[in-house]
């Protein structure tokens, strides 16, 4: 198969151009894979085409063998569509729709449709492997753990622990993300990570400074009820396609689906109205919006009394960006500002989307921020039909943001502070001086801004950043030395920018680790000809664990196989590493562990125990187990069950669930909901930033939600606002005890939140969403060019930050970057997206037989203006270069989907670097069926001065034929 | 008599291949052929459609008509199905299907044709239900299970319909009398209306 | 020749010429016949409420 696939790709290199005028899938079946109809296959050269293995054959469903049932969430995106197995005698033998599942209803996208393929796993790791001498070298477990661990105590006792970098998963359970995040604790690290940072940070910090907690307000069902729904820089058609089910039911019941993108996407083919806007120009375009709003008074103006604060620095930024001037930022011609501005007013509730194209800018917090504000303003936040629906990317990228590893904060949000790692070390019953004893205490670094600061405290480097945690100079680093040794569990390196400087850093590096089901192209993209290792590890079929989908529903999975080959789970590996490198007795002291595996609803119950800020407390093993097997008992708009044991109560318990499992919290189906009682999942907003600002209130003012007993305001609840509410006397002795100087987010007995939802109040108070977000770079948002800008001439106008100099223990450039008028010699934007059938750095899905069948080869989709002046033909390949000279060799594919100045790749594509195929450098047997070239090697500099969230949305290149 | 459809509702088609992938799936169809295929028009632009397209199993079936060695039958809800054992792989079906159903997976050095292959509607074959060998021959027989055929059934926005005609019609009636539109069930006249010449 | 074989003739002779003067409106030049491979198990089987049933449960929006 290798052979073929290799000698294919080389063939198709001289394939002649195919014809114009036909559309992108038939356009890369000509010109590689024939998957067109099969009479043309005689004109095709045999390579075309193989017939299936012996060993492909053997998984088909046998007559006569019992079959049984498994029940699972897909693993590929955040919408969280039930899959149902059917296993014969331990192997997966078929797929069937799972029509009970109130969120997809059996439906599924290719690759949902596909997951049987990882029953298969021809691609897969089969067994530990080491680089010796640029081979790849057969290890057993026992050896690759041993090495592993040997080499990091050496660079520990060398170099301390902040010289490992641990990046975890968003495609992890919640408990095999909750243990990596513990693992880099107890190794005494927060150099810990995962996708979430270059996924939605932008969002989380965005959203959760605005209202309170950073995550999707309604559900994907909920937007049956959407009068008019604005999507901006989501293509939930490719990207969630599941969702646009109920997307496209919200339409049929009568909503008018907005579309704007820089690219006319498979999305905007089903919009009412479709608006093309130039790459980082979002803020400019929600001010057009909230301008017309602000002029037509269309703001819900009792709503922005009661419940919003500092509305008006907004509408003074909003008299800046007349339609005119929106009309030269954006490209948005002024009349479609008007007509999207007034379709969102005039039909409410309307709703908005947005994924990573709003939010992977270097001012990604700031239009997260102002796409909040815009529903603010139309007051359209807390109820069914509005809301900002945030479509997450992972499948459980929601589930890793919340209780996984994340560089800047402890499991559930705690932040770093002293007082987090206690409330975390009691809940994992260690001593906190122990923990304390675990990192560098040597000395103080600057913690940003010269606040000087144990690492223990300081947010660690974030995986966007983790090669200048290896390159920079470390006098420049607020750690004691460089990073020295990696370990990936389950991320995509291509997914990340900057590839050039990547492999620099790759081969810096002392030791690479890559946990992972599939090879990735970290493990290829670099000349490393030593201490390599690849560790087989698991998908989320050969385990059990939940999955939070973007609603906030948690799932729970079955596990369909016994995991294949030589591989093993997440949390097995960490167990056999925490072990070897002695600190497992801590770290898994009140879980089961049983022949080195802790039990998976152990670590779910620790979860429950410690997480009260986000309610992640209610939703016990047993109710989730209870959930998955009623589904089909809810409701499909509502997620309600209508009878039945879970009768009343919310799928999936989305959060927060309050209180301990024993109080059934039904769970939050709409954050910030008053219509309903705390207890039966309504919400007001948090309170999350005090009472008053600058002699403003910032509690809220005569709204309540339903059934509370105080009707207005109030803070977060504490135990002294319990006894001076002379509520105290409602906690039972035991719950007195725990409670005693404590808070609804450190309690452990869950007595202060079950008292407050008693009363009908939440425990994060209620207070007013807001505006300005005092402790940000930019209070209120506003428009920043990117660094890599077409436009120079707006430079002034809308200059960048200046330099950080210690950010994320990093320097951090912006204005030196900026300052240089790139567009002179990379006049076009560069800018990048989701392909339906991939997902992610793409290395599992394009090892599946039946998606690399469907999308053969990488590409570049280039306007047919930019072709012509390039000299560029449809097919041909090309040569794309970076801003910062990373090139890569693609296929021209020339089509009016991307507007003049703009070129647009898919970023799933890995296995060659700067036009070489790496195929010779995988694993004999393990290169995925389908190679080319990871856009991210072109990609450029650029991170948000929030949350370091990476800019892939809009940068520079040029295109010449290759 | 229940009469089996399939419609594409191309205001719900999203052209994410779900339905090939779900045939690829269940059928092991493979490399070089797909059963299925969405095919868009005006891609990239304004006004851009898809629809999911396989054998739509017609009324008065043209490759059956054209069929020298007559392997054609078609069941008595309407599914069009074939002899593998007797199809010569002279591919006269395919010039005749409006539709470009037939599929011919090439065998051996000479890259002849081999027997066609196309949508079974999920019915497998004229061999034992669900046996190996109708597996190998034809792919899974999910109407002998009392299923419909997996590519509608795990349609991602249920754009893609596949059962009885009337049922079929009445929702995307409902659909069509809800958006307001016109309805056009793609492919129907031909497959469905063809009005025989010898009537 | 019998009487019956005399009709039989005239008749033939008679529909000769109209059958030649008939212009065919078959776009296929191939008669379709019978099918003649094996016989379909399936045939025999009364799956039609079920499907109906499975098509509700399955592809009905709920």
């Amino acid at each position: 198969m290798e052979q073929f696939n290799k000698k294919w790709l080389q063939r198709i290199s001289s394939e002649p151009d195919p014809p114009k005028n036909i559309d992108r899938r038939t356009f890369l079946i000509r010109s590689g894979m024939a998957l067109g109809s099969g009479a043309l296959m005689g004109l095709l050269p045999l390579s075309c085409v193989r017939q299936a293995t012996t060993e492909e054959r053997k998984n088909f469903p046998k007559p006569g063998v019992a079959t049984e049932y498994r029940h699972s969430i897909c693993n590929h995106c955040s919408v969280g569509c039930g899959v149902i197995a059917e296993v014969q005698n331990g192997v997966w033998t078929g797929q069937e729709p799972d029509y009970d599942s109130p969120i997809n209803l059996g439906a599924h996208c290719p690759k949902g449709a596909s997951v049987r393929d990882h029953g298969f796993g021809y691609k897969r790791v089969k067994f530990p492997m080491k680089l010796e001498n640029g081979a790849w070298k057969r290890l057993s477990w026992q050896q690759a753990i041993d090495q592993v661990g040997d080499r990091l105590l050496k660079i520990r006792e060398e170099s301390g622990p902040d010289a490992v970098f641990w990046c975890g998963s968003s495609k992890a359970s919640n408990e095999g993300a909750y243990l990596q995040g513990k693992f880099a604790a107890f190794w005494g690290t927060n150099n810990v990570d995962n996708q979430a940072r270059i996924c939605h940070s932008t969002t989380v910090y965005g959203v959760s400074s605005t209202f309170g907690y950073g995550a999707m307000t309604n559900s994907y069902n909920d937007m049956h009820n959407c009068k008019a729904m604005l999507f901006l820089g989501s293509n939930a058609a490719e990207a969630h396609p599941v969702a646009m089910q109920h997307i496209l039911r919200g339409k049929e019941n009568g909503a008018k689906m907005i579309v704007v993108d820089p690219r006319f996407t498979r999305t905007a083919a089903h919009a009412d109205i479709y608006a093309r806007l130039r790459s980082g120009t979002d803020i400019p375009f929600l001010y057009g919006l909230l301008w017309h709003i602000f002029k037509n008074g269309w703001e819900d103006k009792e709503f922005i009394a009661r419940r919003v604060w500092d509305m008006e620095d907004i509408r003074k930024e909003a008299e800046h960006w007349p339609p005119d001037v929106v009309e030269n930022v954006t490209g948005v011609p002024k009349d479609k500002v008007y007509e999207i501005a007034k379709t969102m007013a005039q039909n409410r509730p309307s709703t908005v989307v947005w994924c990573m194209g709003v939010t992977q800018h270097h001012i990604g917090t700031s239009n997260t921020r102002l796409f909040c504000i815009l529903q603010l303003a139309l007051g359209n936040i807390g109820m069914s039909g509005g809301g900002a629906n945030i479509f997450r990317g992972h499948d459980n990228v929601q589930g890793a943001t919340d209780v996984g590893p994340n560089c800047h904060t402890l499991s559930c949000y705690y932040g770093l502070a002293e007082g987090a790692w206690q409330h975390w070390a009691r809940v994992w019953d260690v001593d906190y001086e122990w923990l304390k004893s675990r990192f560098d205490m040597s000395q103080q670094y600057d913690g940003g801004g010269g606040k000087m600061d144990y690492t223990m405290n300081i947010p660690g480097i974030p995986v966007s950043r983790w090669i200048d945690g290896v390159l920079e100079d470390k006098a420049n680093l607020s750690q004691r030395d460089n990073i020295r040794a990696v370990f990936f569990q389950g991320h995509a390196a291509n997914s990340q920018t900057r590839g050039v400087e990547m492999k620099k850093a790759l081969e810096k590096l002392d030791m690479l680790v890559i946990s992972d089901p599939y090879p990735t192209h970290m493990s290829v993209m670099s000349d490393r000809k030593n201490d390599t290792y690849l560790l087989p590890t698991c998908t989320q079929f050969e385990t059990c664990g939940s999955a939070t989908a973007s609603n906030r529903s948690l799932q729970w999975r079955e596990k369909v196989i016994e995991p294949i080959y030589e591989s093993k789970p997440d949390h097995v590996i960490l167990y056999l590493l925490a072990k070897k490198l002695g600190f497992a007795n801590e770290m898994f002291k009140n879980i089961k562990v049983t022949n080195d595996e802790p039990l998976i609803e152990d670590v779910l119950r620790e979860i429950n125990r410690g997480a009260w800020t986000i309610g992640y407390t209610g939703q016990s093993p047993e109710r989730l187990k209870l959930h998955a097997k009623h589904r089909r008992t809810f409701n499909t708009t509502t997620l309600k069950a209508e009878g039945g044991p879970c009768n009343g109560e919310y799928y999936g318990l989305p959060w927060p669930c309050w209180g301990t499992p024993e109080m059934k919290h039904p769970g939050t189906p709409i954050l910030y909901d008053p219509s309903k009682s705390v207890a039966e999942g309504g919400l007001v907003f948090r309170a999350a930033w005090g009472t008053d600002r600058n002699g403003q209130n910032l509690l809220a003012e005569g709204v309540y939600s339903k059934g509370s007993e105080i009707k207005t305001g109030y803070p977060e609840f504490t135990d002294a606002l319990l006894k001076k509410m002379g509520w105290w006397d409602d906690l039972t002795p035991a719950e007195k005890k725990e409670a005693e100087g404590r808070n609804w987010k450190t309690d452990l007995s869950g007595g202060i939140q079950r008292v407050a939802i008693k009363h009908g109040c939440a425990p994060f108070g209620n207070g007013k969403a807001r505006c300005q977000v005092w402790e940000y770079p930019d209070p209120i948002p506003i428009h920043r060019e990117p660094l890599y800008t077409p436009r120079f001439d707006l430079v002034k106008k809308y200059p960048t930050f200046q330099d950080r100099k210690a950010f994320y223990r990093l320097p951090t450039r912006y204005e030196s970057i900026q300052s240089v008028n790139h567009a002179i010699k990379y006049p076009l934007v560069f800018t990048s997206g989701r392909l339906v059938e991939y997902e992610g750095g793409g290395a599992d899905t394009r090892s599946n037989r039946w998606l690399a069948k469907l999308r053969p080869e990488m590409f570049a989709e280039i306007n047919p203006k930019d072709a012509n002046d390039a000299g560029i033909f449809n097919g041909q390949y090309i040569w794309l270069e970076g801003a910062e000279g990373g090139r890569i060799k693609v296929r021209a594919m020339v089509t009016p989907r991307v507007g003049p100045g703009t070129v647009w790749t898919p970023f799933h594509f890995g296995g060659w670097f700067q036009g070489k195929d790496l195929y010779d450098k995988y694993p004999e047997g393990t290169a995925p069926y389908v190679r080319g070239e990871a856009c991210n090697t072109a990609t450029t500099y650029g991170y948000d001065a929030v949350t370091q969230m990476q800019e892939t949305k809009a940068t520079l290149c040029r295109i010449t034929p290759a | 008599m229940a009469r089996m459809k399939f419609l594409c509702d191309a205001e719900r088609c999203i052209n994410c291949n779900a339905c090939v992938t779900a045939c690829n799936n269940e059928h092991d169809v493979p490399w070089g052929i797909n059963r299925r295929h969405v095919i868009t028009l005006k891609d990239g632009e304004s006004g851009e459609k898809s629809v999911s397209v396989a054998c739509m199993h017609c009324t008065d079936a043209p490759c059956a008509a054209v069929c020298p060695v007559d392997c054609f039958y078609t069941t008595p809800d309407g599914i069009v199905l074939h002899d593998k054992d007797l199809c010569i792989g002279c591919g006269y079906c395919f010039y005749a299907c409006p539709f470009g159903a037939p599929q011919f997976p090439e065998q051996g050095v000479f890259a002849a044709r081999s027997k066609m292959d196309k949508c079974t509607f999920c019915a497998g074959g004229p061999l034992p239900d669900n046996s190996v060998e109708e597996y190998q021959k034809y792919g899974r027989n999910r109407i002998a299970e009392g299923k419909l055929p997996l590519c509608a059934e795990m349609c991602a926005t249920k754009a893609l319909l596949g059962g009885d005609g009337n049922i079929v019609s009445e929702i995307y009636i409902q659909r069509v009398t809800k958006r307001g539109g016109r309805p056009e069930a793609w492919g129907w006249e031909t497959a469905y209306n063809f009005k025989s010449k010898k009537e | 020749m019998n009487h019956i074989s005399y009709i039989l003739m005239v008749c033939a002779l008679l529909m000769g010429p109209a059958a030649c003067s008939y212009e065919s409106r078959q776009t296929t030049v191939h008669e379709p016949g019978v099918y003649k491979g094996a016989k379909d198990p399936l045939l025999a089987q009364q799956k039609q409420q079920e499907l109906i049933d499975r098509f509700k449960l399955v592809q009905t929006d709920r």
